[in-house]
C-alpha cells in the first residue's frame, strides 16, 4: 500500500484543486494558468519522447498541436453545437460532458497522422536535417490551415466557448481543468509505460545506436514511426485542450514559437526525463506568468532608485528580454537541464518506496 | 542442405570493388574463420550477411531463405546474430536491458498492452526477464546486470556484447574481430569462452580475426581473401602452407 502514497496524494492533490476552482476558491486568473501548466505538460512530455529518448532534434511540434487545437474544435463543435459550418448539432449539447473525449481522441489521432509527415523522411535523414524537415511540417500544417477558407483561414476559428457552456450547463464543474488532468494523467502513464517496455526501449536503443538497433532485432523504421506519431498525438491532445481553454484557435499560434517553447521546456528539464520536464513546463509557465507582475514592481523600484530615466517605462516586451537570459544562464551553468537524463526517483531513490506507475 | 551459403558476392561502392565474386558455404555445426589483410573485405562480407548492405551482385541463402535486399531485423530474427569490430552496445542503458532488447525481434505484444500492460504484456516481459538473467548468469556477468555498459572495462563490454548476440538464440553467429583490443592474456580465456559456447549453445560460428593465434586454434576451416577476391580456403593447416596466403598475409615466419 505504500507504494501508492504519492499517487494517492497527486489524484488527492487533484481534486483538491478541482473543487477550490468550483468552490471559486481558485479566481479565473488562477484557473487559466493552472490549466495552462497542465497542458504545456503535456506538450512538453510528448516532444520529450521524441527530442529526449529519441535523440532526435524535432522543432516543429507545434504543428501537431494545431492540428490537434482544429480537428478538435471542429470535431467538437460538430459535436455538440449548432454551428454554421456542419449545422445541427450531431449529438446534441447535452451529451457533451461524455462525449468530449471523443473530440479529443479524434484531435490525437488526426495529429498522429500528421506526425508521419515527420516519421517517414526519418527513415534515411537524421539530426540537423531531419530538424529542417520537422520546421518544414511545421509550416505546412499552418500554411494549410491558413489557407482552409471554410475554418476560418488566417482569422481563425472560434466556437468552442459554446461547447464548454454546453458542457457547465449540463454540471457545474471547472470542466477544462478536469479534461487537461485526465489529459495529463493519460500522457504522463502512456509515455512512461512505454519507456519501462522492452517495446519502447527499442526509442532508446535507435537514439544510442541505431546500427547496433536494427542488427540486433529492431525494427528501426517502425520504432521511429510509433515513436513520432505517439509524440505529434499527444501534442494533438494538448492542441485540442488549449483550443477549448481559449475558446477561439489561430493558426498562428502554433508556429515555430510555440515549438521553440517546447524545445525550452524539454532541455530546460533535461532530456529523457518525464518527472524533469514536467518541472520545467510548470517552472516555465510560471516565469512567464510571474514576469507580469514582476516587471512593473521592478519598474518602480528602478524608479524609486532613481536608475530609470523618467518618462520611461519598463513594458512587458521586457519579458523576452528577460526570458532568454534565464535560458542563457541555464544552458551555461547547468546544461543538462533540472535532471538530466535521469528521473526524479534516480536522484532520490527513497521516493520510490511511496510511488509506483505500474 | 547448407545453413548459409553465398553465391557469386560482389560489391561496389561508387567506383570501388570492396567484393569481387566471392563464395562461400558454412554448415551447420561449423566454427569457421576469414582471415584477409586489412581493408580485404572481411567486415563488408559481413556487413552483406548481416542485411546491413544491399550486395550488387550474388545470393546469400540462410536456412533455405533468400535473405539478400532484406532488412538486418528480419535476417536477425531468422536466427543469425553478431558482434562489432568497435563496440556497439547502448551505452545509457543497464547491461540488463541491453540483453533485454535482443529479444525485441520476438516481442509477441504490441504497443497498447505495453500501454495498458495487459496480461499478455506482463508474461512476455517476465519471459523476456528470465531469458535475460539466464544468459547473464551463463556468461557470467550476473554482478554487472545493473552496471552502464560504458563504465566496465573493455573486455567485459566484448563479453556483453557477445552475450546480446546470444541472447537472441541465433543459429549462426558471426563474430566481428572478438580479440580486438584484448591483452594476450584476455585472448586466451577468449578462446575458451569461444570453443565454450560453440559447445553449450550447439550454433554454428563465423568469425573475423586478425590474431593467428585465435583462428588457428579455434577454426575448423578458414577462408582468406585479398582485395576482396576469396584467395583460399582449406583447414588452417592447408592455410598456413598455402603459397598464396602466405605472399598476401602472412609473410616470412609470421607465424
Amino acid at each position: 500500500m505504500q507504494r501508492y502514497a504519492l499517487n494517492a496524494l497527486f489524484c488527492a492533490a487533484a481534486v483538491v484543486l478541482v473543487v477550490l476552482a468550483q468552490t471559486g476558491a481558485l479566481d479565473k486568473y488562477m484557473l487559466t494558468v493552472i490549466t495552462f501548466m497542465g497542458i504545456n505538460c503535456i506538450f512538453a512530455v510528448s516532444l520529450n519522447l521524441v527530442n529526449g529518448y529519441m535523440g532526435e532534434f524535432s522543432c516543429g511540434h507545434g504543428g501537431f498541436m494545431c492540428v490537434g487545437a482544429y480537428v478538435g474544435s471542429l470535431l467538437s463543435t460538430a459535436f455538440f453545437t449548432n454551428s454554421k459550418l456542419f449545422g445541427p448539432a450531431l449529438f446534441g449539447p447535452e451529451l457533451a460532458p461524455f462525449l468530449f473525449p471523443l473530440a479529443l481522441l479524434g484531435a490525437g489521432l488526426a495529429a498522429a497522422l500528421f506526425g508521419l509527415i515527420v516519421a517517414l523522411p526519418s527513415f534515411h535523414t537524421r539530426d540537423d536535417y531531419l530538424a529542417i524537415i520537422t520546421i518544414a511540417a511545421n509550416y505546412i500544417i499552418i500554411s494549410l490551415v491558413e489557407n482552409i477558407d471554410a475554418i476560418g483561414g488566417p482569422r481563425g476559428f472560434s466556437g468552442m466557448k459554446k461547447v464548454v457552456n454546453a458542457m457547465s450547463d449540463v454540471a457545474d464543474a471547472p470542466w477544462m481543468l478536469i479534461w487537461t488532468i485526465i489529459g495529463l494523467f493519460v500522457c504522463v502513464m502512456m509515455i512512461y509505460r512505454l519507456m519501462t517496455s522492452t517495446y519502447g526501449k527499442g526509442i532508446s536503443a535507435v537514439c544510442q545506436n541505431e546500427v547496433a538497433a536494427e542488427i540486433m532485432g529492431v525494427n528501426t523504421n517502425r520504432v521511429k514511426i510509433m515513436a513520432f506519431m505517439v509524440s505529434s498525438g499527444l501534442a494533438g491532445l494538448s492542441g485540442a485542450l488549449y483550443a477549448h481553454v481559449y475558446g477561439y484557435v489561430n493558426a498562428q499560434a502554433f508556429n515555430i514559437l510555440k515549438s521553440t517553447e517546447g524545445l525550452v521546456m524539454v532541455y530546460l528539464g533535461g532530456m529523457g526525463s518525464i518527472s524533469g520536464v514536467l518541472m520545467a513546463a510548470v517552472a516555465f509557465t510560471l516565469l512567464i506568468e510571474s514576469l507580469r507582475f514582476v516587471i512593473p514592481w521592478l519598474n518602480d523600484i528602478l524608479h524609486a532608485v532613481n536608475l530609470l530615466p523618467v518618462g520611461y517605462e519598463l513594458s512587458q516586451v521586457w519579458k523576452w528580454v528577460i526570458i532568454p537570459l534565464v535560458l542563457i544562464l541555464l544552458m551555461q551553468f547547468r546544461p543538462e537541464g533540472f535532471l538530466g537524463n535521469r528521473e526524479l526517483t534516480h536522484v532520490f531513490p527513497r521516493l520510490r518506496r511511496w510511488i509506483t506507475f505500474r | 542442405m547448407s545453413l548459409l551459403e553465398i553465391n557469386g558476392l560482389t560489391q561496389r561502392f561508387g567506383g570501388l570493388q570492396a567484393l569481387s565474386n566471392f563464395s562461400f558455404r558454412l554448415e551447420e555445426r561449423e566454427l569457421v574463420g576469414l582471415i584477409g589483410p586489412n581493408g580485404a573485405g572481411k567486415t563488408t562480407v559481413f556487413n552483406i550477411v548481416s542485411g546491413f548492405y544491399k550486395p550488387t551482385e550474388g545470393d546469400i541463402v540462410f536456412c533455405g531463405k533468400r535473405v539478400n535486399g532484406l532488412k538486418p531485423h528480419v535476417v536477425t530474427a531468422m536466427g543469425m546474430a553478431r558482434t562489432f569490430q568497435n563496440i556497439r552496445l547502448w551505452n545509457d542503458m543497464t547491461v540488463l536491458d541491453n540483453i533485454r532488447l535482443a529479444r525485441y525481434a520476438w516481442l509477441d505484444y504490441s504497443f497498447w498492452s505495453a500501454v495498458l500492460r495487459t496480461k499478455k504484456f506482463r508474461q512476455s516481459e517476465k519471459a523476456i526477464e528470465k531469458r535475460s538473467r539466464e544468459v547473464l548468469e551463463i556468461m557470467d556477468l550476473t554482478e554487472y546486470a545493473a552496471e552502464l555498459p560504458k563504465n566496465l572495462p573493455y573486455g567485459l563490454q566484448r563479453r556483453v556484447e557477445l552475450a546480446r548476440a546470444l541472447a537472441g538464440n541465433p543459429k549462426l553467429l558471426l563474430l566481428d574481430e572478438p580479440a580486438a583490443g584484448l591483452n594476450s592474456a584476455d585472448v586466451e580465456g577468449l578462446i575458451r569462452h569461444i570453443r565454450w559456447i560453440y559447445d553449450e549453445f550447439k550454433i554454428s560460428i563465423w568469425m573475423i580475426e586478425h590474431q593467428m593465434k585465435v583462428v588457428m586454434s579455434l577454426c575448423q576451416r578458414l577462408a582468406v581473401i585479398d582485395f576482396g577476391c576469396a584467395i583460399a580456403e582449406g583447414t588452417p593447416e592447408q592455410i598456413r602452407q598455402d603459397p598464396d596466403v602466405i605472399k598476401a598475409y602472412l609473410g616470412d615466419g609470421a607465424l
